[in-house]
């Protein structure tokens, strides 16, 4: 009989999984730079034609090369988002409260960081909580999160 | 208001190529002959990818009256290999087309870029039929939040590990309502009419009959958008034929033209950052680009309607204000008045949007120009200016977009 009953049970699927995990990325001259810096509690941008751009990159927007130069603060939050479920919708332990914060030495850019604050506002000052020096790898997460300054 | 004036008022960044750069390209019209689909389900259980495309294509080419394997010239499929989680997944690309042993071209991103790319091959006159292919497949993808993680930039962002990849648009979003003022009951707003209008799509699984009091009760998602204003996943595939007009001449009496396409990335996810929050600067260069090819000055008087990026429901807003149908900041007026309803003054997503049909990865940009060919095929006599922009946005963490002017005259 050319025509078959079909139930989904009967659907049989091929299981898979890619080599995700095993990565390392090099990151570059003006990353390396910033890295170094993230172990001394510091924060790199760079200065561009139309102005200064954090975090560095090496090259500008516009192509030209960037200048490294360091940025102090005051932090700024930028613009801001509470996440609330996983991209499932399951709800998160916590919402989350991340933000674009912003140097007030820079003109573009900032760090992409999470905010411990009873509330949160555009243009509120922020700054960061570092981790402790022994604790600090190089990576963004040397700063813990940013707080009410 | 010309578009230079539009986009360079805005936006400094953005630079606006002379007119008669493209005007020297101006040479043969290419028209859509041809559309097929297949799926718009959340889960396509029966079918694998390489099946859902094979279906979509048999459509298309049944529409068309083309055989492939005569009447094609080359055919471009949009893929990504992680999508598929397969390596070299554009050596599957040719059967399912008809495609073994003819040219045959991948481009890495949306389907509407793959238009574009068509629209140039056709235009270079090396080609005078050629097949646009995307297709996705999400619910083969049991892990979608790595693949979206291991998009973020590894240096800066992916580290922090955010609970969600695709947070950033909630970074957009809040921006967008401080400069503009839209507010949340606005972003409901387009919500709850695109879920309705969705109800009369046969690709609209997500469509249904919800109040704007609906979606604002819905748990939060990623402020400030509640589950009901975020795009969930759907497998499909979309197969459109294209001709010169001398083949379209052949092949149709009625061909729906594709006048302009435009696309643009703004800073890429590796510097992320550099963002302009609130914004969309590559739905506008890919807008000044497709107008400048399509001849329209003013998009909302030259266009009778538009199907444009609602993944997030603050996004449809947006990019009404960067294609230039709206001016700054007044997209949730238009839409307070009503102006966007079918009908109205400027219809925009009757389709549903992708709030009702949902989010067929690479396919989606493809999937919103076969709503607006559909329409102006069967419905043209229903506008004073029976063309239509179709815009898209790669999705995060992407900056990417694409734009199309279609015209049924």
């Amino acid at each position: 009989m050319a025509w078959k009953r079909w139930r989904i049970e009967e659907v049989i699927h091929y299981p898979g999984s890619q080599e995700v995990e095993k990565y390392v990325y090099t990151p570059g001259i003006h990353g390396l730079e910033l890295a170094k810096a993230l172990r001394e509690g510091r924060v790199l941008g760079m200065k561009c034609p139309d102005g200064v751009y954090v975090p560095p990159k090496t090259y500008c927007p516009d192509g030209s090369p960037g200048e490294l130069v360091e940025v102090r603060g005051p932090w700024r939050v930028v613009t801001y988002t509470l996440v609330h479920q996983d991209i499932y919708g399951n709800p998160l332990p916590e919402p989350e409260a991340l933000a674009l914060i912003r140097p007030d030495d820079a003109d573009y850019g900032g760090l992409i960081h999470r905010v411990r604050a009873e509330s949160i506002y555009i243009g509120m000052e922020v700054k960061p909580r570092w981790k402790p020096p022994k604790q600090r790898s190089g990576q963004i997460t040397d700063i813990e999160y940013f707080e009410p300054a | 208001m010309g578009v230079h004036t539009y986009v360079a008022a805005a936006h400094p960044n953005i630079v606006v190529a002379p007119p008669t750069s493209v005007g020297r390209i101006l040479m043969r019209r290419v028209a859509i002959v041809g559309a097929g689909w297949a799926g718009f389900r959340p889960q396509v259980p029966e079918l694998s990818f390489r099946e859902l495309v094979y279906e979509a294509a048999s459509r298309a080419y049944e529409e068309a009256g083309v055989d492939p394997r005569s009447d094609v010239d080359a055919f471009v499929s949009c893929q990504e290999d992680y999508w598929e989680g397969i390596a070299i997944a554009d050596e599957f690309a040719p059967e399912p087309l008809g495609a073994v042993l003819r040219p045959t071209y991948t481009v890495a991103g949306d389907g509407l870029q793959g238009l574009a790319q068509a629209f140039m091959m056709i235009r270079s006159g090396a080609f005078d039929v050629v097949v646009v292919e995307a297709h996705a497949k999400p619910s083969d993808i049991v892990t979608l939040d790595g693949i979206y993680e291991l998009a973020l930039d590894p240096l800066h962002v992916r580290p922090l590990r955010p609970g969600n990849p695709l947070f950033t648009a909630g970074l957009d979003a809040v921006a967008y309502m401080a400069r503009t003022g839209a507010s949340r009951l606005h972003l409901a707003m387009v919500a709850a009419a695109n879920k309705r209008m969705g109800l009369s799509n046969p690709r609209a699984p997500h469509a249904a009959r919800v109040t704007v009091d609906d979606v604002l009760e819905s748990p939060t998602y990623i402020y400030p958008m509640s589950q009901l204003e975020v795009a969930p996943f759907t497998d499909a595939a979309v197969v459109m034929v294209l001709a010169s007009d001398e083949a379209a001449r052949r092949l149709t009496d009625a061909p729906v033209w594709l006048d302009g396409v435009g696309w643009a990335t703004e800073v890429g996810t590796g510097a992320v950052e550099f963002h302009e929050w609130g914004r969309m600067p590559s739905i506008r260069a890919a807008a000044l680009m497709a107008y400048q090819m399509a001849g329209v000055d003013s998009p909302a008087s030259q266009t009778g309607f538009a199907e444009v990026e609602d993944r997030f429901s603050f996004m449809e807003l947006l990019a009404l204000e960067e294609l230039g149908v709206a001016g700054e900041g007044e997209a949730a007026a238009m839409l307070e008045r009503g102006d966007l309803a079918p009908g109205a003054f400027y219809p925009v997503n009757q389709s549903g949007g992708s709030l009702s049909v949902g989010v067929p990865l690479e396919a989606t940009g493809l999937w919103r120009a076969l709503e607006a060919y559909l329409e102006l095929r069967d419905n043209s006599g229903a506008y004073d200016q029976p063309r239509a922009v179709v815009a898209s946005w790669r999705g995060p963490p992407t900056y990417t977009s694409a734009v199309a002017v279609l015209s049924a005259v």
